[in-house]
């Protein structure tokens, strides 16, 4: 008997396909594995990104003393309070004003530094180690030095000035030359990195454009702007992107320029988030803390927004130019050389000599 | 063979390594520390506190014991390394020292430290000035902190420079020319102008310190005994504003960095003129002396002499945490460095004054010269400057008043860029702004 009711349970497990545990394991392997793989992105980013911020959400949500802990819940109060503050309308405009004055002139001088570097140089290696040392100091060590030489009654720089018969600068004291010896302090140590990186940039530029342009007739000052340039573009919006995040967030060089006070005694140099480090620290007042932790980080995502329409802009109105190019040259295939890089792109071609110029294809071939 | 003896090794270590995380690392089990259960204390203290060598004289005394010192360059930044680690809720030391100025602050939180009565505190209570065992006590009467130094204030004079500006340069003389025991703020200034309009010189280094004095020595500072706010409507402290503020932009401060003095320059360039000295001053001078370049030649001197009477400016205390892992260690260290044994060494070596009377009478005796400045008897110095001190109740947010508030208002007279109301009134902002409604 109990073998016949047995038996069609039997029979039904015989005729459906028997799952190995192996078959079992790469089903899991093709459904779950991927996301196993990129699981610990996700998980530490929760840990220590996603939790933090709302985190400090919710502090900032509070009545929330830095050592007495967690108080009373005042909802946006905390907000509303810090927009009121002076001294936090005080931090962002020298957060701005460091910001440009260190990230415009970085540019300017890393995109020179590059330019020159790009050169057929002696020594190459040697001049680009050297233009990257500053970046190997630590900000402490920088920012003790200059802070030195940036005294105003025996500093460096004063006392060459005074050589001179010039009257000393309150680099503490006054607004826009503390922003000036800060920013110099950014300087010194972000331009040769910079200036590396976008190097690197310049020699993936093929170099038979420019010798294209050269034998067009164009001086190095017409390639640098006509060629190095444009073909720079994706990487000078890197640059400019990494400087935006950066500036906006500085913080140990005015801490360090004057280490008694957060900022400066009339907090001349205040940023924004040595403000924050005040306000906790200080002022022993997390709540608020945290809420300008949170008015700086959507600070820095309306930046990064701003940046990644320009960069998109700038990018597609790139890629259409290129297209268009492409488009007139498929079109009319033995053109004369009216687009320079097309020219040194295109195949040598008999067609070149007939077009006009008579050097432009001999050259570009024996040149490379 | 060679290998498998190594394996061996490892995996004996690892037992015994296993062994020892189980057994909670030593010394947390409440038996006392010794050679077989050894003890690592963590000590954090900040500026010139001269323990280094009682250091080693301890480890030496209890074996089993080993001490990590951490020393923080000065007292705001070891307030804040304090205030973090508290508001965390560890990385807290096994014994903090907590500075006068931001007792305030801990003394709200008084139930994170431990309760050194536990410990013994009542047997050596006696051992203190009295006012300086009570400011380590809490409302509750939990004894929080031992007292290490007091900074009963004299006045630190320039030889070199008095004699220049035909002021008399003997330490006694000096302490009559500002009034011996009457003197007051408003000799001290005119003095001042005398030697500013000799001389064309600054008198004192910047204004913030000669206010901290001033308000140091009131009955009630920035709180009122009974903690609240003292500062607006506080007729007896503008009145000590306005006389700094007369002074100051008279041109008798020189504008320096506090603290910083251009790395020490300002010490030996003849800047100014005097000092307001607490005694553990001496010990940051002979730091800025050292390093300028300075010494004895210098011409540095303290006389026995304080303007407005006596005054009280900082002192520490050794606390110990409740996030301790070793408590009765901890206590025992904290009680055995602020003995007055070891207070006589830790004065030698780090030019400030004990908090025990023994200590101190001691040093009297002593009366060992200090070299550096012209061989004066500091001990006998400071013990007089010590007597008719009166503690003053510091709130919680001392210490923010006179670094966040005070000393950016007094800096506008450095500058020249305020008069003094314009000064007092920033400094009645800046109190709304980061204190009233923070």
């Amino acid at each position: 008997m109990t073998t016949t009711l047995n038996r069609p349970a039997a029979g039904k497990a015989a005729t459906k396909p028997a799952v190995t545990f192996r078959q079992r394991l790469s089903v899991f392997d093709l459904k779950v594995s991927p996301y196993l793989y990129i699981a610990p992105f996700f998980i530490l980013f929760a840990l220590v990104g996603l939790f933090p911020l709302g985190y400090t959400f919710f502090v900032s949500l509070f009545d929330w003393h830095l050592l007495r802990g967690q108080g009373e819940f005042v909802g946006l109060q905390n907000f509303q309070e810090v927009f009121q503050d002076r001294f936090f309308w005080n931090s962002l405009f020298n957060t701005m004003s460091i910001f440009l004055l260190s990230t415009i002139p970085q540019l300017v001088v890393a995109i020179s530094i590059a330019a020159v570097l790009d050169q057929n140089l002696r020594a190459r290696t040697f001049w680009r180690m050297s233009i990257l040392l500053p970046y190997v100091v630590t900000p402490v060590a920088v920012a003790m030095i200059f802070a030195n030489m940036f005294g105003e009654q025996y500093g460096l720089i004063n006392n060459i000035l005074a050589s001179f018969g010039v009257d000393p600068i309150m680099w503490k004291n006054e607004t826009l030359p503390s922003h000036i010896a800060i920013a110099t302090m950014v300087n010194w140590r972000w331009t040769g990195y910079n200036a590396l990186i976008l190097l690197a940039a310049m020699q993936a530029v093929p170099r038979d454009i420019y010798e294209s342009a050269a034998i067009d007739g164009a001086g190095p000052f017409r390639r640098f702007f006509s060629i190095t340039l444009p073909s720079i573009r994706p990487t000078m919006i890197f640059v400019v992107i990494t400087a935006t995040i950066g500036g906006l967030q500085i913080f140990t060089e005015p801490r360090l320029f004057d280490p008694r006070t957060a900022g400066g005694t009339a907090k001349q140099f205040q940023t924004t988030v040595l403000y924050l480090w005040e306000m906790a620290f200080q002022r022993q007042n997390f709540g608020k803390a945290a809420t300008i932790a949170w008015i700086l980080f959507l600070i820095i995502v309306l930046f990064g927004v701003i940046n990644w329409l320009i960069s998109r802009r700038i990018a597609t109105s790139g890629d259409d130019r290129g297209g268009n190019r492409r488009a007139r040259r498929r079109k009319r295939p033995v053109a004369p050389a009216a687009v320079l890089p097309a020219v040194g792109a295109q195949p040598p071609a008999p067609s070149a000599d007939t077009a006009g110029e008579p050097l432009a294809g001999p050259t570009t071939r024996s040149g490379r | 063979m060679e290998y498998s003896r190594l394996r061996k090794i490892t995996a004996l270590a690892s037992v015994a390594s296993l062994a020892f995380v189980a057994s909670g690392c030593g010394g947390g089990n409440g038996e006392p520390a010794s050679a077989d259960n050894p003890v690592a204390l963590t000590v954090t203290t900040f500026g010139q506190f001269g323990y280094d060598d009682l250091y080693a004289e301890y480890e030496d005394q209890n074996p089993g014991v080993t001490i990590e010192a951490t020393n923080i360059d000065g007292s705001a930044n070891a307030r804040t390394d304090a205030f973090t680690k508290l508001a965390a809720g560890s990385g807290l030391s096994d014994v903090v020292a907590v500075e006068e100025g931001w007792l305030g602050s801990i003394m709200e939180v008084s139930d994170q430290f431990v309760d050194l009565n536990e410990y013994g505190a009542a047997d050596i209570k006696d051992n203190w000035v009295d006012w300086k065992f009570e400011q380590g006590t809490d409302p509750e009467g939990r004894v929080i902190g031992y007292g290490t130094d007091i900074g009963p204030q004299a006045l630190c004079f320039n030889r070199t420079l008095f004699e220049e500006a035909g002021l008399p340069t003997d330490r006694e003389e000096v302490a009559e020319l500002f009034g011996g025991d009457e003197a007051t703020w408003e000799t001290y200034f005119d003095l001042g102008r005398q030697y500013h309009e000799d001389t064309g010189k600054a008198w004192y280094d910047q204004s913030s310190f000669v206010w901290n004095s001033m308000v140091n020595q009131m009955e009630e500072g920035y709180y009122t005994a009974d903690g609240e706010l003292n500062v607006e409507g506080n007729e007896a402290m503008r009145a000590q504003f306005d006389l700094l503020a007369s002074g100051t932009l008279d041109g008798l401060s020189a504008n320096q960095t506090q603290f910083d003095w251009g790395n020490g320059q300002a010490f030996v360039d003849g800047s100014f003129a005097v000092h307001v000295c607490p005694a553990w001053m001496l010990g940051t001078i002979k730091e800025q002396l050292e390093s300028a370049g300075g010494g004895p030649e210098s011409g540095w001197d303290v006389a026995d002499v304080f303007p407005g009477g006596a005054s009280n400016w900082g002192g520490a205390f050794l606390s110990v945490p409740q996030s301790s892992e070793h408590p009765v260690e901890a206590a025992k260290l904290a009680a055995w460095l602020t003995a007055p044994e070891q207070q006589v060494k830790q004065s030698a070596a780090a030019n400030n004054f004990p908090s025990t009377l023994e200590a101190q009478a001691e040093i009297v005796e002593a009366a060992v010269p200090n070299e550096l400045f012209n061989d004066a008897p500091y001990g006998a110095i400071f013990e007089s400057r010590a007597e008719g001190v009166v503690a003053q109740f510091k709130g919680p947010y001392d210490s923010v008043i006179q670094e966040n508030v005070f000393a950016p208002a007094v800096k506008l007279l450095d500058t020249g860029e305020g008069t003094a109301d314009e000064a007092w009134e920033e400094a009645l902002t800046l109190l709304n702004d980061q204190v009233v409604n923070n």
